[in-house]
């Protein structure tokens, strides 16, 4: 099959490594046995949205995604057509608020996203950074990352992570994390999560096979990197997980 | 009198804490509490450095205290580099009189990014040097913009700010003032077209975003950037690195003073003119201060060396969670020309706080080290499988990975006779250091 991602502002939402979610997936796909085109679309570039199979963006700094938004906003009816056909797409970090209504800044001005989803999003003074560990009902494995925002996202009704033991979800503490309906996928956890989480590197892929009309062929690319790292990680903030629930 | 018991209590605690080896920041926190505005009631000398920013700091601030008091001036700076305001505290108080004056010429502070508005909001320097402005534990830091906006308000007006000339970021600093010296790296040998590294924080300037453009770069996004719309670009320079010669390992200040450095490497340049602006602005002779450093940096510049087995090793320290470090020591280790070892340890993250976040290792252009010479890398440590698939995603094959860093120290030990480098943080590294035999 020939695969299409379509990644948007590489360049300027590129925070945390999140690069590493497009070359995970791609490498993914590619072992799956696809031909594979990467498409990068810079500000004031074009894109075919009909002709993805993957819409990608990373996490960038407030202003970055700001910026971002005032480009995206002529993106937004045909991405939100695309998720009604059951395109897959992950938004990741700070560019899982443009998914929703409005984004609020800290100093009190407002924007607002594409829309897709009914969130808004709230920005603060206070910088929230902690690991994360929690569940999805995707599938049973726990899910690991890291959170880096500085505010709230209210308003969520279908979150990626159900159940989150350690670390700040969407509103709160070890509160439901990210957002997902369809073959959507976004959250705030920053960096490589389809690097971190091989199982959602897997779910993300079938559900690019499903609106194919395929399922996942029984034998896929095996990453024992990836699965060994997971092992540790997951261990690691399990205890911390399972430690600071002692002191609650 | 409450100055006056807040100094006291200050002074008995640096005392006290001396003896049974504590931390030099309860003393400050303890008088701040009996006197908050304690710092602002304090007689500070004439002139007030602080040094901040991601990388360089420390080694900023030993230069310019090497350089002032090797022309005789008294300098007072926090040597234990406790640099958030309670550090600060205890340095002043302990330094004063009874009667709150800071008996020094020059009060050097070393101040945290992004706890600096908090220190300043009773005094403010003289003159404030800012190195640099890049991702640097974003774990604790958020982004660069984020400690940006930290380090803003802890800017007076009065304050003379030294800014690098050839950093997009921290170079906003000046806009909308006047009292501003700017340092920075003419074309010279060491130049690149254009940026390098995995990630391009020059892509887009910071004020407009607007896309930027490059007449060179001196490292990853560092250089004359000039943004295509709004003005924003690499200003004038008051002080300036005209020339750097690798093979006599000599750098060209203003085209007319020489530094010698203490080994082949950009490293550290930027440091040293900051250093060098600083302490020119202070008053000292260009020529003194070029002596100083030269001397200065043969003997504290060299880097830790030792022997394992038969390999001759060298210890490059790279803060984890510091992209740009570990990249100056890649680009380091790919410009020497003997055959060599890398090894490459992520242990702990950080030796401060706990985190298992290993997204930093996508920032780190690991592919700088496919060059024929290097023969292998190991990786290791309890983060070795997140180095190893962010080595699967490089154009290397020479390499391996193994948890634990006394079996991987074992197998260099009995395998080749290399070069070796080792790679890897504070954090880490004695972890090394302590299976090696140290070279003086």
């Amino acid at each position: 099959m020939e695969m299409r991602i379509i990644h948007f502002y590489p360049d300027l939402m590129n925070l945390y490594g999140s690069r590493a979610n497009v070359l995970a997936l791609e490498r993914y796909l590619k072992g799956l046995g696809c031909a594979v085109t990467v498409e990068a679309v810079a500000p004031g570039g074009e894109a075919d949205l009909g002709r993805g199979d993957f819409f990608y963006m990373g996490a960038g700094t407030e202003r970055a995604a700001r910026a971002a938004m005032e480009d995206f906003a002529r993106f937004g009816s045909g991405l939100k057509a695309a998720a009604q056909d059951g395109a897959t797409m992950l938004f990741a970090g700070t560019a899982m608020e443009l998914l929703g209504k409005t984004v609020t800044e800290a100093d009190g001005s407002a924007y607002d996203g594409v829309g897709l989803a009914s969130f808004t999003a709230k920005h603060g003074k206070r910088r929230i950074v902690e690991d994360v560990y929690g569940r999805t009902s995707l599938y049973p494995e726990a899910v690991v990352g890291f959170i880096n925002k500085c505010g709230v996202v209210s308003g969520v009704e279908t979150p990626l992570l159900s159940e989150v033991d350690l670390g700040f979800g969407n509103e709160r503490e070890r509160g439901p994390e990210g957002f997902h309906w369809k073959n959507v996928f976004a959250s705030q956890l920053t960096g490589p999560l389809l690097v971190k989480n091989p199982k959602l590197l897997e779910t993300v892929a079938a559900a690019i096979y499903a609106r194919r009309g395929e399922t996942l062929p029984v034998e896929r690319p095996e990453d024992p990197w990836a699965e060994k790292a997971y092992t540790v990680t997951e261990e690691q903030l399990r205890l911390r997980a399972q430690g600071s629930h002692a002191f609650v | 009198m409450r100055k006056f018991i807040a100094i006291l209590v200050c002074k008995l605690g640096r005392a006290v804490g001396k003896l049974i080896g504590k931390g030099s920041s309860m003393p400050g926190q303890a008088a701040l509490k009996i006197c908050p505005d304690i710092l602002q009631r304090v007689k500070l000398p004439k002139h007030i450095i602080a040094v901040t920013g991601s990388n360089g700091k420390t080694s900023t601030v030993e230069m310019i205290a090497a350089i002032l008091r090797a022309g005789g001036m008294s300098v007072v700076y926090n040597e234990e580099g406790s640099n958030q305001i309670e550090g600060v505290a205890t340095l002043v108080l302990t330094h004063a009189t009874l009667g709150g004056e800071v008996r020094a010429d020059v009060l050097l502070i070393e101040s945290d990014e992004r706890y600096a508005a908090r220190t300043f909001q009773f005094f403010h320097p003289t003159e404030f040097v800012i190195t640099n402005l890049y991702r640097d534990q974003l774990t604790r830091n958020g982004h660069p913009e984020w400690v940006y906006d930290a380090i803003l308000p802890a800017i007076h007006p009065e304050t003379k700010l030294i800014l690098n000339a050839d950093d997009p970021l921290s170079g906003c600093f000046a806009r909308g003032r006047e009292k501003v010296k700017w340092f920075g790296l003419d074309r010279c040998s060491v130049s690149m077209d254009s940026p390098d590294g995995v990630y391009h924080d020059g892509a887009y300037c910071p004020v407009c975003r607007a896309p930027m453009e490059y007449d060179y770069v001196h490292y990853n996004h560092i250089g004359a950037y000039r943004c295509t719309k709004c003005g924003h670009r690499k200003p004038r320079t008051d002080y300036t690195v005209t020339a750097v010669d690798l093979d006599a390992s000599t750098l060209t200040i203003d085209g007319e003073v020489t530094v010698k450095l203490a080994f082949r490497s950009i490293y550290n340049i930027y440091n040293i003119l900051a250093a060098y602006a600083a302490c020119r602005e202070c008053g000292v002779p260009g020529e003194a201060a070029a002596g100083v450093l030269s001397g200065y940096l043969l003997k504290n510049g060299r880097m830790q060396t030792f022997r394992l087995g038969a390999h001759h090793g060298t210890l490059l320290t790279s803060k984890h969670e510091n992209s740009i470090a570990y990249d100056t020591n890649l680009r380091y280790i790919a410009g020497t020309e003997k055959d060599c070892v890398v090894l490459v340890i992520v242990d702990a993250v950080s030796r401060k706080y706990f985190t298992s976040e290993t997204s930093w290792l996508w920032d780190i252009d690991f592919d700088r080290l496919n060059v024929p010479h290097v023969k292998r890398v190991v990786l290791a440590g309890r983060y070795c499988n997140d180095l190893a698939e962010r080595f699967s995603f490089t154009e290397l094959d020479n390499w391996s990975a193994e948890p634990d860093i006394a079996a991987a120290a074992s197998e260099l030990k009995a395998n080749g006779d290399e070069e070796l480098f080792v790679v890897t943080c504070f954090s880490d590294r004695d972890k090394i250091l302590s299976r090696v035999e140290k070279e003086a």
